[in-house]
């Protein structure tokens, strides 16, 4: 069982973001998320969401989904704003939490499921 | 003020370039609750000093439905009243993060500056090396020399700096709700923006409480007719402008929306790419994001095409300035080309043009829109209605363009969502007294 993201239902709301947030650490904050809207191209209209997973970094884009082995060879950085992911925990599926994955629960659009 | 909120006021003085925090009590809140309700108190309390107030809403930042808002207020040099001005996109939660909930800008720097808010500290830097750069320059430079592409900017470009009261605050590239000329007032202050980043943390008073109302209220927004509409097509199709919508489709790429809102009420134009690409475009500026669907109706009236009337707002949106207004006032001024007017926006007036009304954005429709709302009789009746409609959302700090679609995110539900997450309880009076004030203008 894993979060799936469908990054063109995708608008962007960062809800997921800060429903994660909350689930880390029971008050409202982004710094601890494990998903993350990815939007620093913001002149280009292009983004999507990054997930961190137990030994992958889920990458959404518009062309389709990425999936990127932590650590592995040729793994680049990417933009500033995203390498702190690297250092966040991973996603637990909102472990203890019964109403389950927060960040399913907060998106308006579905566009975050879990399979 | 422990719970959803950092609890402080920032003053900043640019005339002395001095700096200074007060606390935000908490008894303040339960009298003006937030967002205009205590701007309007801060810029009554400085008002000797041409105030700009920037302020974040109680709600901002939240898991509440469309908590995407803070709100700009200053003494329009347009109408002579006080206004407010909505900030959305990710800016208004941004600055909820910084590390304030209030910043008050008080008299004028002698040298250009900007101010640059992160995580609790706030430098009045020089501006010089961007004064007399477009908006699009300006948010480049900042992010750039700072490091970080998420900082988001209130920002003013040529328009601003040379005083029209034609000239905007951007929310980072794009046009915002700013009808009021404010962004000359930060031009006369020599204030070329704000630069905010912030890595904040809002304790919640009952977290599982909060969350838990939150959910249940998205769970009953996401029945509502705005499901399965999108961005700025669908909006101009409820207004009737659906000869509009068809003019702009095709260079449509996609709709995006504001932290935490539901619809995704801003579209994306792609002029230099192709709008069908779903990957990331080789240009660097391939289009714009629309935020309104005002300036195009405007443009697309003074018989423009679609892809003219689009390079014509992105050239506003670069220097600053009111695309509906510059195009209302091309048609009053029988210009056709779109060269003409871009070369002529150092030297457009209003001449007579009558102001919006305050104190409220009008870049949301004064109408119920895809939602029934029970408030189709008298016009008296759509017009106090929407007035009190955007008043609670300037209050609270939710999306003005999202309560116009949502019925379900009652003034109750806001009240019910404060109590439980900041303990502080304000009753109905309380708010129908602070609403009829910040609705009367002053």
């Amino acid at each position: 069982m894993g979060i799936r993201v469908d990054a063109l239902k995708c608008t962007g709301c960062m809800a997921c973001e800060m429903a994660c947030g909350y689930h880390r650490d029971d008050a409202f904050a982004l710094l601890s998320s494990c998903i993350v809207a990815y939007r620093t191209r913001e002149k280009k209209d292009y983004f999507g969401v990054i997930l961190k997973e137990e030994e992958s970094l889920v990458i959404a884009r518009p062309e389709g989904v990425e999936v990127r082995k932590i650590g592995a060879a040729g793994e680049s950085g990417g933009d500033s704003s995203a390498k702190p992911m690297l250092l966040r925990e991973s996603c637990d599926l909102c472990s203890g939490m019964d109403a389950g994955p927060m960040c399913v629960r907060f998106c308006p659009v579905d566009a975050i499921i879990l399979e | 003020m422990e719970y959803l909120s950092s609890g402080k006021i920032l003053i900043v003085d640019l005339a002395s370039s001095e700096t200074r925090e007060e606390e935000l009590d908490e008894g303040l809140i339960s009298k003006r609750i937030g967002g205009a309700g205590i701007n309007n108190y801060l810029y009554n309390s400085y008002k000797d000093y041409d105030p700009i107030v920037l302020g974040a809403g109680i709600l901002t930042g939240t898991l509440y439905p469309a908590s995407d808002l803070s709100v700009l207020t200053a003494r329009s040099p347009v109408t002579d009243n006080v206004c407010h001005c909505p900030v959305t996109l990710k800016a208004g939660i941004e600055f909820k993060y910084c590390g304030f909930d209030y910043l008050v800008v008080l008299g004028a720097s002698a040298k250009p500056v900007f101010l640059w808010i992160h995580d609790g500290v706030a430098d009045i830097s020089d501006g010089s090396g961007v004064w007399g750069k477009d908006v699009w320059q300006t948010t480049d430079a900042w992010r750039r020399d700072m490091g970080d592409d998420l900082i988001q900017t209130l920002v003013i470009g040529k328009a601003g700096e040379t005083g029209s009261d034609l000239a905007q605050v951007s929310v980072n590239y794009w046009g915002s709700g700013d009808v009021w000329g404010f962004a000359s007032i930060f031009g006369k202050k020599r204030l070329k923006g704000i630069a905010m980043r912030g890595m904040g943390l809002l304790e919640i008073e009952d977290p599982e409480g909060f969350v838990e109302e939150s959910m249940r209220l998205l769970e009953s927004v996401k029945t509502g007719p705005w499901k399965g509409r999108s961005g700025l097509y669908d909006l101009l199709v409820s207004l009737g402008k659906n000869d509009v919508a068809d003019w702009v489709a095709p260079l449509v790429h996609r709709n995006s929306a504001s932290y935490n809102v539901p619809y995704a009420g801003n579209t994306f134009v792609y002029l230099d790419e192709d709008p069908s690409l779903l990957k990331e475009p080789q240009g660097a500026e391939p289009g714009l994001l629309l935020t309104s669907p005002y300036g195009l109706i405007a443009a697309k009236d003074m018989g423009l095409s679609a892809m003219d009337a689009c390079r014509l707002i992105r050239s506003c949106l670069r220097y600053g300035i009111d695309p509906e207004m510059v195009a209302l006032i091309a048609s009053r001024d029988a210009k056709k080309r779109r060269e003409d007017i871009e070369s002529s926006m150092d030297s457009l007036e209003r001449k007579g043009m009558k102001p919006w009304r305050p104190p409220f954005s009008p870049m949301v429709p004064r109408q119920p829109v895809f939602a029934d709302f029970g408030v189709e009789g008298e016009p008296g009746q759509l017009e106090q209605w929407w007035l009190q409609r955007q008043a609670l959302a300037y209050v609270f700090g939710i999306d003005p363009l999202f309560l116009i679609m949502s019925p379900e995110l009652t003034a109750q539900s806001m009240i019910e969502a404060v109590r439980i997450g900041s303990g502080i309880e304000i009753s109905e009076e309380t708010l129908d007294g602070l609403v009829s004030e910040i609705c009367g203008c002053n």
